[in-house]
C-alpha cells in the first residue's frame, strides 16, 4: 500500500508530500505504518505517540481527509469507513496525483499551527482549559460526596473525552476563528456545570458563553462525527445555548 | 540554565501529585517527555483500591497485599499504603473524578484479584483516564510550571548530592540544564523492554536508566509481572475488571481451566498465578492455534457490559474486531507492570541525598514479587502526596544548587549525542529494539530457567556492543523522534541486562518470577530485595533484607 504522507520541515504550512511504500497486513494501523516508514525508510518523518490503543489522545490527524486517531484506524478497512462532514479547505484540498482507492493520505491535523511533518502546536487547544479554568475548586471536607447513578450518568458521555482535539480539527468554525474556544472545551465546560456533587456550577456555563465559546459555533456537528468517544460536543453546546437564552 | 527548588521528571499520576504539593511553597517544574494528558497513567482501566466498604480495614488490605507480594514487599510501606488508601480516592472524588456509583450513592467498589473484599473503586473500565485529567486539572489550577515533551537525558550529581539534570527540548533538539536541590524521578514503568506488552510505547524507563548511570541502585527488577489477559495480537490490556465482574477464562476444550490452579480463587486469583495457569495451559496444547484462550463476558449480558466495560467492548471492537457481548475474547498473558525499579525508602529518598522517586520507576516496595490490580494507581495518588511533602522538608535546608557542574553535564550531553548522530553507517536502532524485545519475550517470561537467562544475558550484551556503532540515519534537529528512540533504547539495554542479572541470580520462585529449575520458594537465601548497581560499564548484584511486620511469612495458596 502506498502512504502520502505531508511533510513539513520547518512548520507553518506542508512544504511537500513523500511517497512510501508499506507493507500491510492485516490488523496494521496507520500508526504501525508510521513507525515502519519511521523505523526503516524515513527516520526523519516526526509524529506523535503514546499509548497506542485510543486511550491518550496522541495520535490525532487527517487522514483520507478525515481527522482520526492514527493508532486507531485499521488500514484494510479505510476504503470502508466513509464520514460525511461539512467540508472546509483542509478537508476539500486534495494534493495533486492522490488516489483515494489505492493511497493512504496523512496529514497534520487541520486548524492548528503545523509545527512539523504531522506534529502540530496543540497550545491553542489547551490554553482554553486554562481560559475557562476548567477544574473543580475543592472545598474542605474528608467524606467523599455522595452522588446517584443517575447524576453520574450525566456526566458520563463528557467524562469520556481524551482531549485529542479531533473536534478542534474537524470544525469550519476554528478554521475560520482564530479564538473560538472549540467543541471539546465547551463540553468539559457542559460536564463540569452539570455535575451534581459541584456548588459553583454556574461559572462553567457563563465561561461556555463567553463571545469566542457557544455562541460562535454554527452547530456544524462535524465534531460529533469524528469523536473518538462519542462524546458529541455538538449535543453539549446546543444545550450550553439553550441554557444561555432562557 | 534554568534554575528551580525542585525538578520532576514525569507527568504521570504520581509527578503531577508529587507537584501539586510542592507547587504552593516551592518553584517547582515538570519536565514531561509527552504532554502530561499523554502519561501512561491514562491508561489504566480497572481501578484503585481502598479498603472503604463497611467490614473491610486497612489491615485486610495490607495483609493482601503482603500476601500477594509473597511476602517480598516492605511491611512498614504497605501499611502506610493501606492506611491511605481512603484518603488518597476520597480527595480525587473531592477533585472531580467521576467514579462509578453505587445505588445509595457511594463510591463503587468491584472484587479484584487477591483481595478479601470488593475494594476496588473504579470509574467504568477508564479509572485511570479518569484520575489522571482530574489531577492535571489541579495542577493546572496551582499553577505548575510544565515543560511538555521535554527528554530527561541525565541526572546532574554535584558531591553526594542532586544538583539537577539535562534535558532534550524535542521541538527545538537543544539540551537545556535545569539547576534544582532536589529531583523527583516519576518516570513510571519499563514495559516496553518487552515486546508483548501492555504498556505504551513510550514507557522505555528512562528514569531508572538514568538513576542507575548516576550511581544509584535499582531493586528487585526481576520481578515482572505478566498480565494474563491482553488481547492476541496488539496485547493490548483486558482489565481484571473483566474477570472482576465475572467473566470466565476457558481453554479450546471449553473448560473453566483455573479450577486446577485455584479451586477457591478461580478467575480472581493473583495475577501471577492466573498468568502461569494460562501458559501451562497453552504450553500443554490446550490453547486456540496453539497461543492463547478465551476470556468470556457473553454470560454477563449486553447491559452489564455496556455499562461496566464500555472501554473493553470498545477495544476489542476497533483492535480485534469482535464484539464481547457476542464473542469470547481472545487473551494471553503480556508484560505489564515493572515491580522493580528505583531503590527507595518509605519516603521516596535514594541513596543520593536530594534525589527522589515515586510510583511506577520507584521500587518502596509495597509490591514486592507481586502487584495486586489496583493497587499502583493508589500508590502513585498516596506516595505522590506523601514524597512531596518529604521533599519539602528536605528543601527547607538543601543549599543552593551550583551552576558549573549542571553546565558541564549540559556541554557531556551535546557531544554525546553528536557523536551518537555522526555515525553514518550501521545497524539502525529499530532492528536491535526488535532483537532485545524478541530475546526478553522468549526467554525472560512468566517461566525462566538458568540455560535460557544466561542466553539472554548474552544476546542482550552483544545487542549493546552493536549499540555502539548504531545509525540513526539523516533527520532534522527538531522534533527528531528517531534520536528519542534512540536514547529509550540506549536506556532500555541497561534495565534488560539488570532484569536478567536479577532473575539469574534469584535461584527459587517467588511470585511473579518462576524458575522451572528451582521451583519452590527458598526463604532461607532470598527472602531479600536484589540491588543492581552499575559501575563503570559492569554491573553488579547484591541484597538487603525485607522489612517484615506484624505479617508472619508463610506459604501463599489461594
Ligand atoms: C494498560 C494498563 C492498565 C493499568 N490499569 C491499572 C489499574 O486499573 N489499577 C492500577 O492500580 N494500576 C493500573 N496500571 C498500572 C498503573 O497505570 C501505572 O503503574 C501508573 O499509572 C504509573 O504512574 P506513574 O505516575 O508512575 O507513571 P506514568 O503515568 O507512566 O508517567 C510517566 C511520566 O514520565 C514521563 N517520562 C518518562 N521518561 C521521561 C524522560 N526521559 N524525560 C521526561 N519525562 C519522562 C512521561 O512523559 C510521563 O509523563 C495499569 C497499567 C497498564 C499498562
Ligand atoms: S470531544 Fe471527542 S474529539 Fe473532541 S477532544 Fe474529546 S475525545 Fe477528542
Ligand atoms: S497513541 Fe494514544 S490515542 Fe493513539
Amino acid at each position: 500500500m502506498l502512504f502520502r504522507v505531508a511533510r513539513s520541515r520547518s512548520g507553518e504550512k506542508i512544504s511537500h508530500y513523500d511517497l512510501y511504500k508499506v507493507d500491510v497486513k492485516k490488523g496494521m494501523t496507520v500508526l504501525d505504518a508510521l513507525f515502519q516508514i519511521q523505523n526503516y525508510m524515513d527516520p526523519s518523518l516526526s509524529f506523535r505517540y503514546s499509548c497506542r490503543g485510543a486511550v491518550c489522545g496522541s495520535c490525532a490527524m487527517l487522514i483520507n481527509k478525515v481527522p482520526r486517531l492514527a493508532c486507531r484506524t485499521q488500514i484494510l478497512e479505510l476504503a470502508d469507513t466513509k464520514v460525511k462532514l461539512k467540508p472546509f479547505l483542509a478537508l476539500t484540498e486534495a494534493p495533486l496525483g492522490w488516489n483515494p482507492e489505492s493511497e493512504v493520505l496523512v496529514e497534520p491535523l487541520p486548524n492548528l499551527p503545523i509545527l512539523k511533518d504531522l506534529i502540530v502546536d496543540m497550545a491553542p487547544f489547551f490554553d482554553a482549559l486554562k481560559q475557562l479554568e476548567l477544574w473543580v475548586v475543592p472545598k474542605e471536607g474528608t467524606e467523599p460526596r455522595k452522588q446517584s447513578p443517575e447524576e453520574r450518568k450525566l456526566i458520563d458521555r463528557y467524562v469520556n473525552c481524551i482531549l485529542c482535539g479531533l473536534c478542534y480539527g474537524s470544525c469550519p468554525v476554528n478554521a475560520e476563528h482564530k479564538e473560538y474556544l472549540g467543541p471539546a472545551a465547551l463540553a468539559k465546560s457542559w460536564r463540569f456545570y452539570q455535575d451534581t456533587r459541584i456548588e459553583e456550577r454556574e461559572r462553567y456555563l457563563q465561561a461556555a458563553l463567553a463571545p469566542n465559546g457557544a455562541p460562535l459555533c454554527d452547530l456544524v456537528m462535524n465534531c460529533v462525527r469524528v469523536c473518538p468517544k462519542d462524546v458529541a460536543p455538538g449535543g453539549a453546546i446546543r444545550r450550553i445555548k439553550q441554557s444561555g437564552s432562557s | 540554565m534554568y534554575e528551580y527548588d525542585a525538578i520532576v521528571v514525569g507527568a504521570g499520576l504520581s509527578g503531577l501529585r508529587v507537584a501539586i504539593e510542592l507547587a504552593e511553597h516551592y518553584e517547582v517544574a515538570v519536565l514531561s517527555k509527552v504532554h502530561p494528558l499523554r502519561s501512561h497513567s491514562v491508561a489504566a482501566q480497572g481501578g484503585i483500591n481502598a479498603a472503604m466498604s463497611e467490614n473491610d480495614s486497612w489491615e485486610s488490605h495490607a495483609f493482601d497485599t503482603v500476601k500477594g507480594s509473597d511476602y517480598l514487599a516492605d511491611q512498614d510501606v504497605v501499611e502506610v499504603l493501606t492506611k491511605n488508601a481512603p484518603l488518597a480516592v476520597i480527595e480525587n472524588e473531592r477533585w472531580g473524578t467521576a467514579f462509578s456509583r453505587t445505588e445509595d450513592g457511594k463510591i463503587a467498589q468491584r472484587p479484584f484479584g487477591g483481595a478479601a473484599f470488593p475494594r476496588t473503586c473504579y470509574a467504568a473500565d477508564r479509572t485511570g483516564h479518569n484520575l489522571l485529567h482530574t489531577t492535571y486539572e489541579q495542577a493546572l489550577r496551582h499553577g505548575v510550571q510544565f515543560f511538555d515533551e521535554w527528554f530527561v537525558t541525565s541526572l546532574v550529581r554535584q558531591g553526594d548530592r542532586i544538583g539537577g539534570v539535562t534535558a532534550l527540548d524535542i521541538a527545538t533538539g537543544a539540551i537545556h540544564g535545569f539547576a534544582a536541590r532536589a529531583v523527583v524521578i516519576a518516570t513510571g514503568g519499563f514495559g516496553r523492554v518487552y515486546g508483548h506488552s501492555t504498556n505504551a510505547l513510550i514507557n522505555t524507563g528512562d528514569g531508572c536508566a538514568i538513576a542507575l548511570r548516576a550511581g544509584v541502585p535499582l531493586k528487585d527488577m526481576e520481578f515482572v509481572q505478566f498480565h494474563p489477559t491482553t488481547l492476541y495480537g496488539s496485547s493490548i490490556l483486558i482489565t481484571e475488571g473483566a474477570r472482576g465482574e465475572g467473566g470466565y477464562l476457558l481453554n479450546k476444550d471449553n473448560e473453566r481451566f483455573m479450577k486446577r490452579y485455584a479451586p477457591d480463587k478461580m478467575e480472581l486469583a493473583p495475577r501471577d498465578i492466573v498468568a502461569r495457569a494460562i501458559r501451562t495451559e497453552v504450553l500443554e496444547g490446550r490453547g486456540f492455534e496453539g497461543q492463547y484462550v478465551h476470556l468470556d463476558l457473553r454470560h454477563l449480558g449486553a447491559e452489564k457490559i455496556k455499562e461496566r466495560l464500555p472501554g473493553i467492548r470498545e477495544i476489542c471492537m476497533h483492535f480485534a474486531g469482535i464484539d464481547p457481548i457476542e464473542e469470547p475474547i481472545p487473551v494471553l498473558p503480556g508484560q505489564h507492570y515493572s515491580m522493580g525499579g528505583i531503590d527507595c525508602n518509605v519516603h521516596g529518598e535514594t541513596v543520593l541525598k536530594g534525589l527522589y522517586a515515586v510510583g511506577e520507576a520507584a521500587c518502596m516496595s509495597v509490591h514486592g514479587a507481586n502487584r495486586l490490580g489496583g493497587n499502583s494507581l493508589l500508590e502513585t495518588l498516596v506516595f505522590g502526596r506523601l514524597v512531596g511533602q518529604a521533599v519539602s522538608k528536605y528543601l527547607e535546608a538543601a543549599p543552593k544548587p551550583q551552576a558549573a557542574p549542571v553546565d558541564e553535564a549540559a556541554f557531556t550531553v551535546r557531544q554525546d549525542l553528536q557523536h551518537l548522530l555522526m555515525h553514518d553507517r550501521g545497524e539502525t536502532p529499530a532492528q536491535l529494539r526488535e532483537i532485545m524485545q524478541h530475546v526478553m519475550d522468549e526467554m525472560v517470561g512468566v517461566f525462566r530457567t538458568k540455560k535460557e537467562l544466561e542466553t539472554a544475558l548474552r544476546e542482550i550484551r552483544v545487542v549493546k556492543k552493536r549499540f555502539v556503532n548504531v545509525s540513526l540515519g539523516r533527520s532534522d534537529e527538531r522534533f527528531n523522534y528517531a534520536l528519542v528512540r534512540t536514547l529509550e533504547l540506549r536506556n532500555m539495554l541497561d534495565l534488560a541486562e539488570s532484569i536478567i542479572l536479577g532473575a539469574l541470580s534469584r535461584e527459587e520462585s517467588r511470585g511473579a518470577h518462576w524458575r522451572l529449575d528451582f521451583p519452590h520458594r527458598d526463604d532461607e537465601r532470598f527472602l531479600k530485595h536484589t540491588l543492581i548497581t552499575k559501575t563503570d560499564d559492569t554491573f553488579s548484584v547484591s541484597y538487603k533484607d525485607v522489612n517484615l511486620g506484624k505479617f508472619e511469612v508463610k506459604e501463599r495458596s489461594y
